[in-house]
């Protein structure tokens, strides 16, 4: 990273510490995981921006108890939403750059480096063995198709419910699909400030992508999307392809009546939780609520909701370094959701799904994906 | 050996004791221009009691305390001012603790911001209000209160300290005290009479005699009958004037007034905003209010009667229906009116923002007014006035307050402005609030040195190990 491109340098003198970043505004519902939890001032997005700022000029030295205040974040960019100042929109980006600085100069958490080294070894960060193409063979998918389904490590190795729900419904609704060899996407390196491997990974799946002939990629995982669609661009990567998040053509389907939702005769009732890395970094809060009101059920929403959501305590490296607090983050969730008397907690990112269900209660609300419900009325 | 953050660990927990880089770093400066000083150590109490056993470990190791609520002081008060200090950041002790709706107060903890109070009052007690600052909603309420800072209530009952109807504090020296009506017992913070009133051993003393752990603060009824008015003026002189027949006559519950500037960048002109030539120099939002319509009227009749009166000898002075601000500039705008705090965001330019800020006599605060706008120009800063009317017009407020970019250069150049608007206040026998070191150094030059000597004495004999905030307000 050149000093020419850096969001720090830019942006070096814009935070007054005002706390705005803190709290919903005019709501004053708290809306910093971090800074809920750990309480000192450099957990908050204000505090994280004084010492980037900090280091870039070189007033701070460089050392590790530096790391947890540079990693305990989600960067759920919720603090985006609530800062009034003229940085507002590019805090994650600050925080990202921190990390990776930190990356280059003391190295990352050990736990991000394993995932780091998975990534480079297996093409996921879980470390298990890379089967991706088999479900080609397993589904009876053709080998080149006008969209892939771009699945995603996390629906792949962990919460598999979420591929299998996207495939059953994409077949139902009679989508030209398939699946390709897939590495990861790299989210969970550029979250962390890893960015060395990420392009040779990112270049093997625009790879595989153009040879499977797709015009579309889309995506279960929120993640995945928010990495191809604005992550990849900034890297100088180019799909050549449209990038759709499931939600999004979950809406197309119904629109045109490729998906027709039976009736029931019980609706339960569901409350949904909106994905950070959909909502708040890409702006999709109306397709999935569009599905939703199309199917039996009826929704009601939490008292924090879209821009406003809290967190589900999963992203930006929280989970795989800090997964006490990131459980903890994900229990005020849930206890959102219990106040709403939902039978089901829905949502589409498997990283909020894992880590709601880790929050939850044996007598918890289920948390299911929205292919997952969609998939049960079609 | 057990280090000094082991014995606080043990206090509050290793969670909420933190000696990093990172925490020393940001501890040991805010957005103004004072210097910084690094901390060895941030503690976070949640409890009256964590906070006595965390005041008593200071004096058995003779280790300096800095009491920390939210860091929005605007005066660099929670930097340390000697090195080694311990902060004790109380924001996890952000209970409010109760309201009492026939006694009209409610009692906080020091944790507690403007905005939670105005979102629990509005929830939970609908027909009370309280008070707001012109300051990010995430002040500490009490903070703001022990430094006699002021609020959308001011302008009829003077500066927040006077709000206060008691406090718990633990003191140097390890005891928990209270003073006002609440030594009587929990349900009974009605008032600071008839008692040695007490409180003033802890307003205005910046943290110097003790950490202040709950407070009870008046409430108000909300009237059921409002209006907010923009009230355009010209000239430093007029437009005082003006404002001290209007709130004189009682009308005004608030008078809060602006340089034009201010006004623009409230309607969302970029940064810098300059001065053009024929536009008015001040715009005051006015609020008035009645227990019925008819008493509304009436003040609504006699405000326009006495602007009509000044436009004998400036004709462009104007007088606008808020509705009429809003359309031109969002509904945003009944925010400025209806919870100050929330126009603090034109304050986030950059991540500089100092004031040099004063109480002063209502004879001398034209003239300060005037020869303070010449100073900022002369260091060409953007002319951010803000003045407001006093407790009925009993006294006044003027600061100017400067955004800016904290580089080298500006932090000088800062520091020089507001110097000189310092000297220029003292000359006019202002008294600097939420003061800085070095502007209480400079007004201890020319006090009553008895009063400086009372007030070195008090603060000995309640802290004889000189543990509280030393170095503080320039002691």
């Amino acid at each position: 990273m050149t000093s020419d491109e850096s969001v720090i340098e830019q942006w070096l003198h814009s935070c007054v510490r005002c706390s705005n970043c803190k709290y919903v505004f005019r709501e004053y519902f708290p809306s910093c995981p971090a800074g809920e939890h750990f309480g000192f001032e450099t957990y908050y997005a204000s505090g994280r921006i004084w010492l980037a700022q900090a280091l870039y000029k070189g007033d701070l030295e460089w050392e590790p108890s530096l790391l947890d205040p540079i990693f305990a974040c989600t960067t759920c960019g919720n603090c985006e939403i609530q800062c009034l100042a003229p940085h507002s929109e590019h805090i994650v980006d600050m925080i990202e750059e921190l990390r990776a600085r930190a990356v280059q100069e003391i190295g990352g958490l050990p736990s991000h480096i394993r995932f780091r080294e998975n990534v480079v070894q297996c093409h996921n960060p879980y470390g298990a063995e890379h089967h991706n193409r088999n479900l080609v063979e397993t589904h009876s998918l053709p080998l080149q198709a006008e969209t892939v389904y771009f699945v995603g490590c996390t629906s792949n190795y962990r919460e598999i419910q979420i591929r299998d729900a996207t495939i059953s419904v994409l077949k139902k609704a009679g989508v030209d699909f398939t699946v390709v060899d897939e590495y990861c996407c790299g989210s969970p390196l550029i979250r962390t400030g890893q960015l060395a491997p990420v392009n040779e990974a990112a270049q093997h799946n625009v790879d595989a992508i153009r040879d499977a002939g797709a015009k579309r990629v889309v995506t279960s995982c929120s993640g995945c999307y928010r990495t191809l669609s604005r992550d990849y661009p900034k890297l100088g990567i180019d799909l050549g392809v449209e990038v759709m998040h499931i939600t999004q053509l979950l809406k197309e389907l119904i629109d045109k009546g490729a998906i027709v939702p039976r009736p029931t005769e019980h609706r339960p009732t569901i409350t949904w939780h909106d994905p950070c890395h959909l909502g708040r970094h890409m702006g999709i809060y109306d397709e999935p609520r569009t599905v939703i009101s199309k199917l039996p059920v009826d929704l009601v929403e939490m008292e924090t909701t879209r821009e406003n959501a809290w967190c589900c305590g999963a992203g930006g490296g929280a989970k795989a370094a800090y997964n006490d607090w990131s459980v903890e983050t994900s229990r005020e969730r849930i206890e959102q959701a219990l106040r709403t008397g939902a039978e089901f907690i829905v949502t589409a990112c498997p990283f909020c799904s894992r880590n709601l269900r880790d929050g939850c209660s044996e007598d918890g609300p289920p948390v299911i994906d929205l292919t997952e419900l969609v998939d049960r009325f079609i | 050996m057990v280090s000094l953050k082991e014995k606080f660990e043990r206090i509050v927990g290793a969670d909420h004791v933190s000696d990093g880089a990172a925490e020393r770093y940001v501890y040991s400066r805010d957005m103004t221009e004072n210097p910084p000083r690094e901390p060895q150590l941030v503690v976070m109490p949640s409890t009256a009691e964590e906070v006595q056993k965390i005041v008593r470990l200071a004096n058995e190791e003779r280790v300096p305390l800095v009491p920390f609520a939210t860091g929005q002081s605007v005066g660099g008060l929670t930097i340390p001012q000697v090195d080694d200090a311990v902060i004790v950041d109380l924001k996890r002790m952000n209970k409010i603790l109760n309201v009492d709706e026939e006694g009209m107060y409610m009692v906080i903890e020091p944790g507690v911001t403007f905005g939670h109070v105005r979102k629990y009052l509005d929830e939970s007690h609908p027909d009370l209000r309280y008070t707001y600052a012109i300051s990010s909603p995430f002040t500490s309420v009490i903070a703001n209160a022990l430094l006699q800072g002021l609020c959308d209530l001011s302008t009829r009952y003077g500066s927040m300290a006077e709000f206060i109807n008691g406090l718990e504090a633990v003191l140097p020296t390890g005891e928990i005290v209270r003073v006002g009506s609440g030594i009587l017992g929990d349900d009974n913070w009605f008032g600071r009479y008839p008692l040695p009133d007490l409180v003033g051993l802890f307003t205005g003393w910046q943290g110097m005699t003790g950490i202040v752990t709950k407070m009870a603060l008046q409430l108000w009824p909300k009237k059921p009958f409002t209006r907010h008015f923009a009230l355009f003026t010209f000239g430093e002189f007029m437009t005082t004037d003006l404002l001290k027949q209007i709130v004189r006559a009682d009308l005004a519950e608030d008078a809060g007034a602006l340089s034009f500037s201010v006004v623009k960048a409230l309607i969302g002109m970029p940064a810098p905003i300059e001065a053009i030539e024929g536009e008015p120099d001040y715009g005051t939002f006015l609020t008035l209010s009645g227990i019925t319509s008819l008493e509304l009227d009436e003040k609504v009749r006699v405000l326009k009667r006495i602007v009509d009166r000044s436009k004998a000898e400036e004709p462009k002075n104007l007088l606008i229906p808020f509705e009429a601000v809003a359309r031109l500039m969002s509904e945003e705008a009944y925010g400025w009116v209806d919870f100050p705090s929330d126009s603090f965001k034109q304050l986030t330019e950059y991540d500089g923002l100092t004031w040099m800020g004063t109480y002063i006599h209502p004879k001398n605060w034209g003239e300060a007014l005037f020869k303070g706008r010449k100073i900022v120009e002369k260091y060409g800063y953007e002319l951010m006035a803000f003045l407001k009317p006093m407790k009925g017009m009993h006294f006044c407020e003027f600061k100017f307050i400067i955004r800016f970019k904290r580089d080298d250069e500006n932090l000088k150049r800062v520091h020089q402005c507001n110097n000189e608007l310092l000297d220029l206040a003292l000359d006019l026998k202002a008294i600097p609030y939420k003061t800085p070191v070095w502007s209480a150094k400079k007004l201890h030059e020319r006090a009553d040195p008895n009063f400086i000597e009372l007030v070195r004495r008090i603060r000995d004999l309640l802290d004889p190990n000189g543990i509280m905030n030393p170095g503080r307000w320039g002691l």
